[in-house]
């Protein structure tokens, strides 16, 4: 008797347990579907016209140096780029990372731009990578914009974190209150990319405190940087507060309900928005080792009088 | 006040069901649908197999071909005998066919197929029939003697007499008769045995025992005669079968003692020819071999396709000419997507697109399951070594799958030539697939290779080859075939599912998984 009392506490466990995690079906059906409009979705799939809103809201974003609509504007672009470095190249419609390019110093004596580990990069290529992407070879669509950022430096914390590149800070508003938030960092093994499946790091935030509490590689908590050695828990992003502000500026400047928001924190200029995202994903939770159920509960508790 | 979302959705969801349900019953009481129809029958496809050595000469081969009757449909006769010709006249209740040539060759090959659909037949004798002292004279042929029936000899009398079969009414002569002929020993002898000598030797094979009961039949006055024909067990083989008819109030009824069916023909018998004649008569001196091959395969049954007279979908296929496999495919699209959601949304099994599986599945019909994976590969396998090639050359997106397109065309003609040199023959039917459904799944290939890298893409592949499998089992699923053509509203159960896992926030069976650290901590404080 007292075995089949056990299991039935363990799967009542499970099941007050599962309510709090959410899944793809509930996610899409409690928040996407009821807080995104499918025709505000350009505004988080295009990130020059995010960009658009964002200014015209004052959410602080990096600079645009450039941007390229067409194989027209190609030469121009490229000319007025010559001269200057550090800045990003990325397309407007752009996943994944794919076809961002990031230039280093303008080298006058070769006459092209230094990339990561001292490569040359010369206008004709930068042309042609241009060419490439108004031509839409990293959107799947017939044709996009090409924009150019100045290059984040980002703040020593991230900077100590992934040297090579940017790592961001991953908000989830709902309906523009943050309801959680990680940190996302690329490693070698991610090949620098950000993405937790592909072996980044997840780095949780405490919302209250803005200190790291918990960390996650390869669906396995560590306390350390898997490559670097460096600790991960217990530092305090800077700037927590603005970060949670500009999220939150973000995601009022758009029509979309539910969002993921990532923000850069830059050395001098703080707190930027690089992007937002309309359909955030779920690893957060195992990130947090916190169900966004529970999350929403919290937040809920939180606003009430 | 305007009703709920909730509202709204479980009134649609119940007017489905509730009309799915009444419209189904209201066919079975009101319009006499029977359920019990819609389960398959067995159709056999039958294939005489003759070789001969004519050695330059003139052939003549006789034999026999079924007609259909109360116990068996044939249908789709085909002949193929190069260099005979094939020639066919009625004797008497049988169909005699001919085939003859001049100069045939040695190694010459007939090979003549029908299909036939049986139906078992069972007949209630009365207890007590008498046995009629006059009978018309096309049935009073079967009281006579033949040369291998020795009706008159006196120990065919003697075991009638022993037997008590030589008066009463028809059944016990006939209970009797079949019974001693039954118990006689089985003995597995080809060649012919007459009445005498199976009741001197007490052994008999098919044939021996048969004449015998038409022997003691005919004696005991009651006409009988022997049936020629087949039992049709898949497989090949080249023995022939013997049973009997006795003719009682007004009908040849069938009886086989060696495989003890009493007034009954099991399904699976196919009628040939009544008679004691041969199989097969051929010119003397050639060299002559035969063989029946025989396949079953499971069809809807013909009393579920007249049953279906409101909404009938089928009969609309048949006016338009349209192949039943059509139909089929049409009607079990929806319930193929239906088992793609569960696997995407309730297990969580990633699929390239949503209705990609049901359709591979439906595209496999003609390859069966195992070589429509096979192609799916082998298609999949020339994507990605294009890709590979075609990175070096950074081409744009649509031009790109344009090329992929004409690489799953080659691939699908080499393969098809590959396979024929091989005598691979399902693998040459891959041809059939249809074109748009493969390059769909190249395209959804190529782009989860691109976008997500190789690992999400052979994921997903593994999904769509699983959820395919599982599409392909349900989809041809007979029973279930032959069920949405009779009662198409099951369709409106099928939506009425999709509605239910429209609104399941429910996770997947995969995100326990995926969560299973979050749902083992206890609760946060």
């Amino acid at each position: 008797m007292t075995v089949v009392r056990a299991l039935r506490e363990r799967l009542g466990g499970l099941l007050a347990r599962r309510a709090r995690v959410v899944g793809i079906n509930r996610r899409n059906l409690t928040l996407v579907y009821p807080n995104n409009r499918r025709r505000d979705y350009p505004l988080a799939d295009d990130k020059l016209l995010a960009k658009e809103r964002f200014l015209a809201a004052g959410v602080p974003v990096p600079e645009t140096l450039a941007t390229c609509r067409g194989l027209f504007e190609v030469p121009t672009t490229v000319d007025a780029l010559v001269g200057h470095g550090a800045f990003v190249v990325k397309p407007a419609n752009g996943s994944g990372g794919g076809g961002i390019l990031v230039v280093g110093e303008w080298d006058q004596v070769a006459g092209a731009w230094r990339r990561a580990g001292g490569r040359l990069l010369t206008p004709l290529t930068m042309a042609r990578h241009l060419a490439d992407i108004v031509f839409g070879v990293h959107s799947n669509q017939l044709e996009d914009r090409a924009f150019v950022e100045r290059r984040v430096s980002p703040h020593a914390l991230f900077a100590g974190l992934w040297a090579d590149g940017l790592c961001d800070v991953r908000v989830i508003t709902l309906r523009a209150r943050p309801i959680m938030a990680m940190i996302r960092v690329p490693t070698a093994e991610s090949d620098g990319r950000a993405n937790l499946h592909q072996g980044g790091l997840g780095i949780a935030i405490d919302l209250a405190s803005g200190r790291t509490c918990r960390a996650l590689h390869r669906g396995r908590p560590v306390t350390h940087h898997p490559e670097s050695g460096a600790p991960l828990l217990g530092l305090d992003v800077p700037d927590w507060s603005a970060v949670l502000e500009t999220a939150r500026r973000a995601a009022a400047a758009v029509p979309l309900g539910y969002l993921g928001v990532d923000v850069v924190v830059d050395a001098e200029a703080g707190p930027l928005v690089l992007e937002i995202n309309a359909r955030p994903g779920l690893e957060i939770q195992n990130v947090l080792g916190l169900g966004l159920g529970e999350a929403l509960a919290a937040a809920a508790v939180a606003v009430a009088p | 006040m305007p009703p709920s979302h909730a509202t709204k959705i479980t009134a649609v969801s119940a007017a489905l069901v509730l009309g799915g349900l009444g419209l189904m019953a209201y066919k079975v009481r009101a319009l006499g649908y029977v359920v019990s129809d819609v389960l398959p029958v067995t159709q056999y496809e039958v294939t005489y197999a003759i070789e001969l050595d004519g050695r330059g000469g003139e052939v003549k081969v006789r034999s026999f071909l079924p007609s259909s009757d109360a116990h068996q449909h044939v249908t789709e006769e085909k002949d193929v005998a190069l260099g005979l010709h094939l020639t066919q006249a009625m004797e008497g209740a049988n169909r005699v066919a001919t085939w003859t040539g001049d100069r045939v060759p040695d190694g010459a090959q007939i090979r003549h197929t029908f299909k036939v659909l049986p139906h078992r037949m069972r007949y209630e004798v009365s207890p007590d029939l008498p046995v009629p002292t006059a009978y018309p004279a096309s049935v009073a042929v079967s009281l006579r003697p033949e040369k291998e029936i020795q009706v008159d000899a006196p120990e065919i009398a003697a075991l009638l007499g022993r037997l008590d079969a030589g008066q009463g009414p028809a059944l016990q002569r006939l209970t009797r008769i079949y019974q001693a002929t039954a118990d006689l020993r089985p003995r597995p002898f080809k060649g012919t045995t007459d009445a005498l000598t199976a009741l001197r030797l007490g052994e008999a094979s098919c044939n021996g025992k048969s004449r015998l009961f038409v022997a003691l039949a005919r004696k005991a006055g009651i006409p009988a005669r022997l049936v020629g024909g087949l039992i049709m067990t898949p497989g090949t083989k080249k023995t022939s079968h013997q049973w009997v008819e006795a003719w009682v109030a007004g009908h040849w009824v069938p009886f086989c003692p060696t495989n003890r069916h009493f007034a009954e023909l099991p399904e699976h018998y196919l009628t040939l020819y009544v008679g004691d004649e041969p199989l097969f008569r051929h010119t003397a001196d050639v060299n002559f071999d035969y063989r029946f091959e025989t396949h079953a395969t499971l069809i809807p049954s013909p009393a579920a396709k007249a049953s279906s007279t409101s909404f009938d979908v089928w009969g609309l296929f048949d006016r338009l000419h349209l192949p039943f496999s059509l139909l089929r495919t049409i009607l079990m699209l929806p319930v193929g997507a239906l088992v793609v959601v569960i696997f995407r949304n309730v297990i969580g099994m990633p699929t390239f697109g949503t209705f990609l599986p049901a359709l591979l599945a439906a595209s496999a019909g003609e390859t069966g399951a195992a070589w429509g994976v096979v192609t799916v590969v082998i298609v999949v396998a020339a994507v990605a070594a294009v890709r590979w090639v075609l990175q070096e050359l950074e081409l744009l997106h649509s031009p790109t799958l344009a090329i992929l397109l004409a690489a799953v065309v080659f691939t699908l003609l080499t393969t098809t030539l590959l396979a024929e040199r091989l005598g691979l023959a399902p693998l040459t039917k891959v041809t059939l697939f249809p074109i748009a459904v493969l390059a769909i799944c190249a395209e959804r290939f190529y782009l989860s290779l691109t976008e997500h890298g190789g690992r999400a893409a052979g994921q997903e592949l593994a999904g769509t080859l699983v959820v395919t499998l599982a599409c392909y089992v349900v989809m041809n699923s007979l029973a279930l075939q032959v069920l949405l053509i009779g009662f198409p509203e099951v369709l409106f159960l099928v939506i009425a599912a999709d509605i239910y896992l429209g609104r399941w926030v429910g996770m997947r069976l995969s995100e326990y998984l995926r969560f299973r650290g979050l749902l083992r901590r206890e609760a946060s404080p």
